[in-house]
C-alpha cells in the first residue's frame, strides 16, 4: 500500500532563554519548553520571568508554535505555598501547557488555574497505558513517557489510549527511572527531584564485596585496553534521527529534544535537523530517505556517544560510557549573520567565538540551508583589514560568494 | 495504637514475627512488588494471610512496581486474586494499577507507595482523594518537614523506622553491563551476592547494589534506625512504623522487630524513657549485620541543608 502524507507530529525543543526560544522556533521547532522562576528542575538554566513568558508565547503563537513551561519538581512541604498563583501567572502569560510531575502540583494547576493545560512530566516515569488512562481521566492533555518505553510499547499504548503521547528523541538520559533516583540527595545533599541533581551516576565507583568482616575485596575489571575500569552508571546520549518513521508511525504526538541547559548552537542545530527530517517523512513517507548530512549535523553538537536508548530493547554496555571516550569532532559556534549585501557579496557577522582568515567555516540556517567556505578576507567595523576576530560580539564582515540570511549561524571545526 | 509493619521472608518467619508483636506483615511477589526479601506465589501468600488473620494481624501485599504494558495487563487479575484470598491491603506506586483497582471495584484498600516521590501532605491528600487508605512517606523527608506535614495529612502515613533504604532504581542491568565491558564475569549480581559500591574518595562508604527482574537497585550507605526518634514520630501522630528486613539476617530481623515492638509498647503505654530507648537501641546495634552501618538518615537534617 502506498503511504500518503501522514500527520505531522510536533518537534519540541528546549529553550533555556528567550533568545533560545526565538532561535528554536526560527529553526523549525513546532513547540518549545522553558522554565519559570519556580517549580522547575533546571534551577541553573536561564529561567523565564512571567513577562518573558508572555513575550515568548506571543513570538511563538505568531509563528504557529507553542510554548510549554516545565514545573516538574517533586514538592516538599515548604515548596507548596504560592503554586496556585504561579500557575495562574503562567496561564495568563499565554503559555500553552505546563509540564508537571508531582500529583499535588498537577492538582493545584488544574483546580487553581482553570484553563491551563497540563502535561505529565517524564519524571513521573509513565510506562504503561493504564497510567496514561489514569492521567487522562484526571484531565491531563498529554503524557511524556518514561525514557524506558520501547517503540513496540508505544504502539500498544496507542491502541489503548488517546491521550497525547510525547517521547524523548534526543539528548542526555537518566541512567535510572526518572524521579526514582535520589543518589544525588544521599551522596551530595542535592535533591535530584527539586533541580539539584549532581549527576552522581556519572561518577567512578569502586565495586566490592565483603567475604569476611573487615575485608573489602575489589571486584573491578579491566577494559580491552588493559586499563582498570571503575564501576560507572553513565548513560550515553540518545538520538533517534535514524528512526523518525518508527516514531511517527507508532503514534507519538510530540518528539522531544532534551537540553534546557544547552547552547544556542545545540538548540538551533538539533531543532533544524529533527524538524527537517520529520517534515520530509510526513510529506512523502513512501519516498522518505534518511540523509547522512542530518546524522553528521547532530554529531557536530554531540557531547557524548549516541544511542537509541530503550526504543529497541534493554540497553547493554554499549549504551553506557565505559573505557576511553571516543573523541568527538568539536565544532565551535563562531557567529551570527546580521546582514548580507548581494552587490558586494559582503556578509556582516556578530562574532561569538574567535575565528579568522584561513579558517574553514560553515554557515547554517533554518530549513537546513548550508554553505561551507574558507574565510579569505576579514574587516572590522571601521573597514580595516584584520586577520582574526578575537573579541566577543564584535561586528566584522568578509566576502561570502553564496548569499546567506540574517539569523543564519556560523560554526567552525575546532583544531583537535 | 501504634502499628508495626514488617517484611516477611518465609512462612516460619511470619509466625515468628507475629509472636514478636508485629501488627501487619508486608510481603509479595517480585513480578509485582519491589525489593522484597522473598518472592511469594499467591498460594503462599494465602497461607500467610490465613496465619495472620488467625492471630488477629493484617497483611499488606506489595504491588508497587513500575509496570510496563506486559505487566500492567496482569495486574487486574492479580489484584482480584489478592482480594479473593483476603489480603487486607496492597501497596501501589503506579497510577495505572490504581486505575485498574478502581475499575475492578474490589474490596481491597491500597496504600500509596512511590518510594522517594511521596514528599508532601498535599500529594498524600491527593492520593487520599483517590481512595488511598494511607501513604508511605519518602525517606528523604526530614523531621522538620514531618511536623507541618503531620498536621495537614488526611490519611495515615507509614514511616520506615528500620532497614535498608533504596535510593536508585534503574531499568538497566548496570552490573551485567559493567561485567560485560570488563569481560570478567561477576557470576552473580543478585542480592545474596552481597555487592557494594563506594563513592570516589570515600572508601569507607558501602552502598549495596543488586539486580533482579525489576532492574538494578542501589541502597543508602547505612541502614535506617529511628529507635531514638520514635517519641518524636509518636508525638506527631505518625504511628505506622515499618521495618524492612531486606538485608537482615532472618532470625535477627525477628529480634529487631521484637525490640521495636517493646519500644512501641512503652510509647503506647506512656512509659518510654530515654534510658529505656537507648537500651533498646543498643540491642538494635548488636543485632545489625556487622558489615552494615546504621544511622537515622535524613531525620535530623535541616531542610535548608538540602539544595
Amino acid at each position: 500500500m502506498l503511504k500518503t502524507a501522514v500527520k505531522h507530529p510536533e518537534v519540541l525543543a528546549p529553550a533555556g532563554t528567550p533568545e533560545k526560544l526565538r532561535i528554536a522556533i526560527d529553526y523549525g521547532a513546532d513547540a518549545v519548553y522553558i522554565g519559570g522562576d519556580a517549580y522547575g528542575l533546571r534551577s541553573r538554566a536561564g529561567n523565564f520571568s512571567f513577562e518573558e513568558m508572555a513575550a515568548g508565547a506571543k513570538y511563538a503563537h505568531e509563528r504557529g508554535a507553542k510554548v510549554y513551561v516545565a514545573a516538574n519538581i517533586v514538592a516538599h512541604e515548604q515548596n507548596l505555598a504560592g503554586a496556585g498563583e504561579f500557575y495562574r501567572h503562567v496561564r495568563d502569560a499565554g503559555i500553552d501547557a505546563v509540564i508537571v510531575s508531582d500529583p499535588s502540583l498537577i492538582e493545584t494547576a488544574i483546580t487553581e488555574a482553570p484553563g491551563l493545560k497540563v502535561h505529565l512530566s517524564t519524571q513521573a516515569s509513565a510506562t504503561n497505558y493504564e497510567t496514561l488512562n489514569f492521567w487522562q481521566r484526571e484531565g491531563l492533555e498529554r503524557v511524556v513517557l518514561a525514557r524506558e518505553v520501547g517503540i513496540e510499547e508505544i504502539k500498544e499504548m496507542r491502541q489503548h489510549t488517546d491521550v497525547q503521547i510525547e517521547a524523548f528523541v534526543h539528548g542526555a538520559m537518566c541512567i535510572g527511572y526518572s524521579g526514582r533516583c535520589v543518589l544525588s540527595n544521599h551522596l551530595s545533599l542535592r535533591d535530584a527531584n527539586r533541580g539539584g541533581c549532581a549527576q552522581n551516576c556519572r561518577w567512578k565507583y569502586d565495586l566490592f564485596d565483603i567475604p569476611e568482616l573487615g575485608q573489602k575485596r575489589e571486584l573491578l575489571g579491566h577494559g580491552t585496553d588493559g586499563k582498570l575500569e571503575k564501576f560507572s552508571m553513565s548513560a550515553v546520549d540518545m538520538s533517534m534521527i535514524e528512526h523518525i518513521p518508527d516514531l511517527v508511525d507508532a503514534g507519538v504526538d510530540s518528539l522531544k529534544i532534551e537540553g534546557r541547559m544547552k547552547t544556542v548552537h545545540y538548540v538551533s542545530t538539533v531543532a533544524n535537523v529533527y524538524s527537517t527530517a520529520v517534515r520530509s517523512y510526513c510529506e512523502d513517507p513512501e519516498h522518505y530517505q534518511l540523509k547522512q548530512e542530518w546524522v553528521d549535523e547532530l554529531w557536530k553538537v554531540a557531547q557524548r556517544e549516541l544511542s537509541t536508548g530503550f526504543y529497541y530493547g534493554t540497553p547493554n554496555e554499549d549504551f553506557q560510557l565505559f573505557g576511553k571516550r571516543r573523541r568527538l569532532p568539536h565544532y565551535a559556534f563562531v557567529g551570527e549573520v546580521l546582514a548580507y549585501d548581494d552587490d558586494t557579496k559582503q556578509v556582516t557577522v556578530q562574532q561569538r567565538n574567535n575565528f579568522g582568515v584561513g579558517d574553514q567555516i560553515e554557515f547554517y540556517g533554518p530549513h537546513f540551508a548550508h554553505h561551507t567556505q574558507v574565510v579569505s578576507d576579514l574587516f572590522d567595523d571601521k573597514n580595516e583589514a584584520i586577520e582574526r576576530a578575537p573579541h566577543a560580539m564584535e561586528i566584522v564582515h568578509f566576502t561570502c560568494e553564496q548569499p546567506v540570511k540574517p539569523g543564519d549561524f556560523l560554526r567552525a571545526q575546532s583544531k583537535l | 495504637m501504634t502499628e508495626l509493619v514488617a517484611t516477611v521472608a518465609s512462612y516460619d518467619q511470619a509466625a515468628a514475627l507475629i509472636a514478636a508483636g508485629v501488627d501487619r506483615l508486608y510481603l509479595g511477589e517480585d513480578y509485582f512488588g519491589l525489593r522484597l526479601p522473598h518472592s511469594f506465589k499467591p498460594a503462599e501468600i494465602a497461607e500467610i494471610v490465613e496465619l495472620a488473620h488467625k492471630n488477629g494481624r493484617k497483611v499488606t501485599v506489595a504491588v508497587n512496581g513500575i509496570f510496563h504494558n506486559d505487566r500492567i495487563k496482569k495486574v487486574a487479575a492479580y489484584l482480584e486474586k489478592m482480594a479473593t484470598i483476603g489480603v487486607d491491603e496492597v501497596s501501589i506506586g503506579d497510577p495505572g494499577a490504581i486505575y485498574l483497582l478502581q475499575q475492578a471495584q474490589l474490596n481491597l484498600p491500597y496504600i500509596y507507595d512511590a518510594a522517594d516521590l511521596v514528599t508532601s501532605s498535599r500529594q498524600i491528600n491527593f492520593w487520599g482523594k483517590h481512595q488511598a487508605s494511607g501513604a508511605v512517606l519518602a525517606h528523604e523527608v526530614p523531621y522538620q518537614e514531618m511536623v507541618p506535614l503531620s498536621k495537614q495529612i488526611e490519611i495515615p502515613v507509614e514511616v520506615t523506622v528500620y532497614g535498608a533504604i533504596a535510593i536508585h532504581q534503574s531499568g538497566r542491568p548496570l552490573l551485567q553491563n559493567y561485567s560485560n565491558f570488563v569481560q570478567e564475569h561477576l557470576n552473580k549480581t543478585d542480592r545474596e551476592r552481597g555487592l557494594f559500591i563506594s563513592a570516589p574518595h570515600k572508601e569507607e562508604t558501602h552502598y549495596s547494589i543488586y539486580e533482579d527482574l525489576n532492574g538494578t537497585h542501589i541502597f543508602a550507605n547505612n541502614d535506617l534506625d529511628l529507635m531514638l526518634d520514635l517519641p518524636k514520630l509518636w508525638d506527631l501522630g505518625l504511628r505506622r512504623w515499618k521495618l524492612d528486613g531486606l538485608y537482615a539476617d532472618a532470625g535477627n530481623f525477628v529480634k529487631q522487630v521484637a525490640t521495636f515492638a517493646q519500644a512501641r509498647d512503652l510509647l503506647d503505654q506512656g512509659q518510654a524513657t530515654t534510658d529505656a530507648l537507648q537500651a533498646l537501641d543498643q540491642t538494635v546495634h548488636e543485632l545489625q549485620p556487622a558489615e552494615r552501618g546504621l544511622d537515622n538518615g535524613f531525620f535530623d537534617l535541616d531542610p535548608n541543608e538540602v539544595k
